[in-house]
């Protein structure tokens, strides 16, 4: 081996301690790139093959009922390439041993297996076959979460009977590969199911002869990226048919929620590692400084020996690069550990595949390190840049002695003097070395950020589960009906065992219109006063229901471009051209994007209705055995076509988001604290390595090893408050951003900042550098007094 | 010794510029060595004897004058920086008063620094036997004492196989016997391997060991001697 990099190598068993700390910050960034890269590639490499495997359709158009023949006018749009009608019904099953009633959703298929648009993945068992009519295929989660097997029988309440199906298989679809039935944000497997039966017995059960009230369909190339043309006019063909929803692919509930996530990995893609790789840049560029301020005479023997420039300058790089190199590989291979653990642990808990691509991706990994020695070489640059300044005769002179100049404070004398002479001792090395110190605030403050941001996140997430369940919407369960009953349902309803309290709710989807602009939403008819979903503003106060006229959410009256008393038309969907001019008597500025308020009477009246009720909202008593009869009572109800329950997805969300949150809690305190402690050890390290003659001085006064660690620990002590009072405010910048971003048109999160995050923050920070001193004070300890007394420069 | 000059110093003067501050350090210097010339510099402290040495090793070009080596074949002065690398690569070896060693690297490893730079350059073994330390090779520079340090830097410098060897203050920091020791080992390399020494001292003692003494003073040749009969290393005493 060359002798150089014999000297590299012992240089760098030397540092290993200091070197360790750069290399895991660097390793942190880079497994954070390879980790959520490769993440990000999973999903989209999974999401692409089960697309195209299962023909995912571009749109899907829900009509109250349409003859299949008159579908072929589809064919005269210019963009539509394919498609295909479907019969799709809620329902609600009856499962043995199971309480409560559980909803899903029941799909016809041809009866036999071909490539259709929206097809299945069968995953046990088989597709139909022809020996039974009422053979079922049910979706692989919930068969799972459920124990079912093909061979069992189900019993599913569907138009108000009940009916038995065989289970021939299970299977999976593009279409629901994240499933959140009945309004939740989590999927919760277990409660809802789909089920695909044959269409001539979908056709038989629900009476649509030739008939269907879906319409899936694939878009010819240049329409799909802007599909909103087509969709149009599809709308205008269809809509003699009633046309209740028009939902391209973008705004199909899956396909949203992966999409977003696969949107958010792209984002956190590039900020976490950038974080994690300036400031080892930031450090690794201070430590190389140093070695080539240590190394001056060698590289001034070096040039005289007759070694070029060039020579010179690849050796130092070499320092980065190894560090670079080191960092990148550990990274690269804990960031593909990473994401198989999340791919296989996590997003396959969250997500529905038939397969969830695992892989490394060479291209990935190999881009980490690349990354990594790049931020590596460019933190090493100003060290290099100075070694080439040097020329060798000025290498050869004795340095100039440091320049003992006066700080800033020592002008105000009568202050500098009261101070003791550790904080003074402290202040000097700050103001000395201000790169360093800079640099070591800037490395806080990154710290204090990413920590603030993901508190902050964790905040927001659970004032919005709270503001959604204490504030919104607090009923044990809501009853849906397949059609609007009379009152008589309600009473009877709330005559049931157990319930303590019940509110009437009628839902009426609609199309508001205001001059161009239209939206299709839901109103909610409330009585005044209700008490289990409550209209309140983003303050939590209710909004007084207006007993004529519509109480609109803001963002609603924003698209739609109305005011308080504008007039808007009100089409109900199932209801053509029965235009009525309603009044907008409210705005609520809600967390909730869409939606729309009416006094239950007054809709009733604009609907023609009396008395009418869809849905009920009730709370039940406390007790497991009344509440088992209650539920057991309403699985014998076939009116009742869906069950939801606020009390339940809330338990859901806090179990899952609360294990999940705190995982990543947990892992970016360990990340936020490696940037504290990896910076503080470093610099005080390099802080000791030049004040040695000072400090043994100090000794020999009779200073003892404590009372010299404490000078240090003050002076990382000051740069980390510098650092918290920066990143503080960065972090709750940039967690406002993110809330904004991440929030949509269906829902706003709302940015709350707790104290307790605050305080997390400022105890993390402040710990982690107080760890730090642990081998700082060892390396004070084992220090070689004499030798550092005897310097000869 | 022969009669073929190496190295011509013609008119060479230095003039530091600081800022807006001007330092002349050598004004005028002219001086003629011959191959296999042993030639010690003498001067009190700052009368620019480095400045010179480091004007004719080419770390550092004269303010106006020439420098020739091996005249009239190359003239240093006026060399491009890669140029003065080559040179220093292939024809100087320097010696300096704290021997500026490479502290993470044995003595053998130094010394193959500077080796494998040269074509011609010799074994480090062989070097190291050469200062007389062929027992110490596998030994860091902080396992040895400053006298075998200085060996090792004089094993580093010749190594190389250079014609000229320039050495600062070589005996500087070191005590009598060893400083002793250590211009023996020049005074040998000069004598049976025939490589012309310039040595710079502030110690006049030494000037008597040179074939050439030059006496310098606040930048200015005050005098040159020829001295026929230098007296060996071990007869010097300070
Ligand atoms: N690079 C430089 N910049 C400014 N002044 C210098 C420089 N090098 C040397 N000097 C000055 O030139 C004078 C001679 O220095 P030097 O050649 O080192 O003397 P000597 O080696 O004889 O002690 C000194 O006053 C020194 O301060
Ligand atoms: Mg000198």
């Amino acid at each position: 081996m060359k002798p150089l990099n014999r000297k590299l190598l012992r240089e760098l068993f030397r540092a290993k301690g200091m070197l360790a700390a750069i290399i895991s910050i660097i390793a942190a960034g880079v497994l954070f790139f390879v980790g959520m890269a490769s993440l990000y590639y999973n999903l989209e490499t999974s999401r692409r093959l089960y697309y195209s495997k299962c023909r995912m359709a571009d749109f899907t158009v829900t009509v109250k009922k349409m003859p299949v023949v008159e579908l072929e006018q589809l064919h005269e749009i210019k963009g539509v390439s394919e498609f295909r009608p479907r019969i799709l019904f809620p329902v609600t099953v009856d499962l043995p041993g199971v309480e409560r009633p559980v909803s899903g959703q029941i799909l016809s298929l041809p009866e036999e297996p071909a490539p259709i648009i929206n097809n299945i993945v069968i995953r046990k068992g088989s597709y139909f076959t022809d020996s039974l009519s009422s053979e079922i295929i049910l979706n692989d989660t919930f068969a799972t979460e459920r124990d079912l097997e093909p061979g069992d029988q189900i019993e599913l309440i569907l138009n108000e009977r009940k009916e038995v199906f065989h289970i021939v298989g299970t299977a999976l679809s593009s279409e629901y590969v994240y499933v959140v039935g009945g309004g939740g944000i989590v999927p919760d497997p277990a409660n809802f199911g789909i089920f695909y039966i044959k269409e001539s017995l979908a056709e038989d059960l629900f009476n649509y002869q030739e008939a269907a009230n879906q319409v899936v369909g694939i878009l010819e190339e240049p329409s799909r990226k802007q599909p909103d043309d087509v969709l149009d006019r599809i709308e205008r063909k269809l809509e003699p048919y009633g046309v209740s929803a028009v939902t391209p692919l973008e705004d199909q509930s899956s396909h949203f929620f992966l999409s977003s996530e696969i949107e958010n990995l792209k984002t956190v893609v590039i900020i976490l590692p950038g974080i994690f790789l300036t400031v080892a840049a930031i450090i690794l560029n201070i430590l190389m400084l140093r070695l080539v301020e240590q190394q001056r005479t060698i590289v001034g023997t070096l040039k005289a020996i007759g070694y070029t420039n060039r020579e010179i300058l690849i050796h130092y790089l070499k320092f980065g690069g190894t560090i670079g190199l080191c960092g990148g590989a550990l990274g690269s291979t804990l960031g593909y550990l990473f994401a198989e653990v999340m791919t296989k642990h996590v997003y396959s808990k969250f997500f529905a595949f038939p397969k969830l691509v695992n892989q490394p991706y060479p291209g990935v990994l190999l881009t980490g390190v690349v990354i990594s020695l790049l931020f590596s070489l460019l933190g090493s640059m100003r060290g290099v840049t100075k070694v080439m300044a040097l020329s060798p005769a000025e290498a050869m002179r004795p340095k100039p002695p440091v320049r003992g100049r006066r700080i800033w404070l020592e002008k105000w004398t009568g202050l500098w003097k009261s101070l003791t002479l550790q904080t003074q001792f402290s202040l000097r090395g700050i103001s000395r070395n201000r790169m360093r110190s800079l640099a070591g605030i800037f490395a806080a403050s990154m710290g204090t950020m990413l920590l603030m941001v993901v508190l902050l996140m964790y905040d927001s997430m659970e004032e919005m589960m709270d503001f959604q369940f204490t504030k919104i919407l607090v009923n044990d369960f809501e009853i849906g009906f397949k059609d609007p009953r009379g009152y008589g349902a309600f009473l009877e309803t709330k005559r049931m065992p157990g319930v303590d309290y019940a509110e009437p709710m009628l839902h009426i989807a609609c199309t508001l219109q205001h001059e161009h602009r239209e939206k299709k939403v839901t109103v909610t008819g409330l009585i005044p006063g209700s008490r289990l979903t409550i209209p309140v503003n983003t303050e939590g106060d209710r909004e007084p229901l207006p007993t004529v006229g519509l109480l609109l959410s803001k963002r609603l009256a924003e698209i739609l471009d109305v005011g308080v008393g504008d007039q808007i038309w009100f089409e109900p969907t199932d209801r053509e051209e029965e235009l009525k001019k309603v009044p907008v008597a409210g705005i609520i500025n809600s967390y909730l994007g869409l939606s729309a308020y009416a006094d239950i009477d007054y809709l009733n009246r604009i609907v023609d209705y009396e008395d009418a009720v869809n849905s009920i909202q009730l709370k039940t008593v406390r007790d497991p055995t009344v509440e088992a009869e209650f539920l057991r009572q309403l699985k014998n109800t076939p009116v009742v076509q869906s069950v939801s329950s606020a009390r339940h997805d809330r338990q859901l969300l806090e179990e899952t988001m609360t294990g999940q949150l705190m995982i990543s809690l947990s892992i970016t305190i360990v990340f936020a604290g490696m940037i504290f402690f990896g910076s503080v050890l470093n610099s005080s390290l390099i802080s000791l390595s030049e004040r040695e003659q000072e400090i043994a001085t100090l000794h020999v006064l009779g200073y003892t090893t404590r009372e010299i660690a404490r000078m240090f620990l003050q002076e990382s002590l000051i740069l980390n408050l510098v650092g918290l009072l920066v990143g503080l405010p960065l972090g709750i910048g940039l967690g406002w951003l993110m809330c904004v971003s991440m929030g949509t048109d269906l829902f706003r999160i709302p940015f709350v900042i707790k104290p307790g995050s605050i305080l997390i923050t400022i105890v993390v920070g402040t710990g982690f550098t107080l760890l730090a001193h642990v081998p700082l004070k060892r390396s004070i300890d084992r220090m070689d007094w004499v030798s550092a007394l005897n310097v000869k420069e | 010794m022969s009669d073929k000059t190496i190295i011509s110093i013609q008119n060479v003067s230095k003039t530091f510029v600081m800022g807006d501050v001007k330092v002349p350090v050598l004004h005028s210097v002219n001086l003629e060595i011959h191959e296999g010339d042993f030639v010690v510099i003498v001067g009190p402290s700052g009368s620019g004897k480095s400045t010179l040495l480091n004007l004719i090793g080419g770390l550092d070009r004269p303010t106006s004058g020439e420098i020739w080596f091996d005249s009239p074949d190359q003239k240093i002065s006026g060399f491009s920086d890669s140029e003065l690398t080559a040179y220093r690569r292939e024809h100087v070896g320097f010696v300096f008063q704290f021997y500026n060693l490479v502290p993470t690297l044995t003595a053998t490893e130094n010394v193959q620094v500077a080796s494998e730079l040269s074509h011609e350059g010799m074994p480090p073994e062989e070097a190291l036997n050469l200062v007389g330390l062929e027992h110490r090779v596998e030994h860091f520079p902080s396992q040895m004492s400053g006298g075998e340090q200085q060996r090792v830097a004089i094993a580093r410098a010749i190594a190389k196989n250079p014609r000229v060897l320039l050495c600062d203050e070589p005996t500087g920091a070191l005590d009598l016997s060893t400083g002793r020791s250590i211009l023996g080992v020049l005074h040998r390399l000069n004598q049976e391997l025939g490589k012309t020494v310039i040595l710079i001292t502030h110690n006049s003692a030494i000037a008597e060991m040179g074939t050439l003494c030059v006496h310098i003073g606040s930048g200015t040749i005050a005098s040159k001697e020829s001295n026929p009969h230098p007296v060996s290393p071990e007869e010097i005493s300070w």
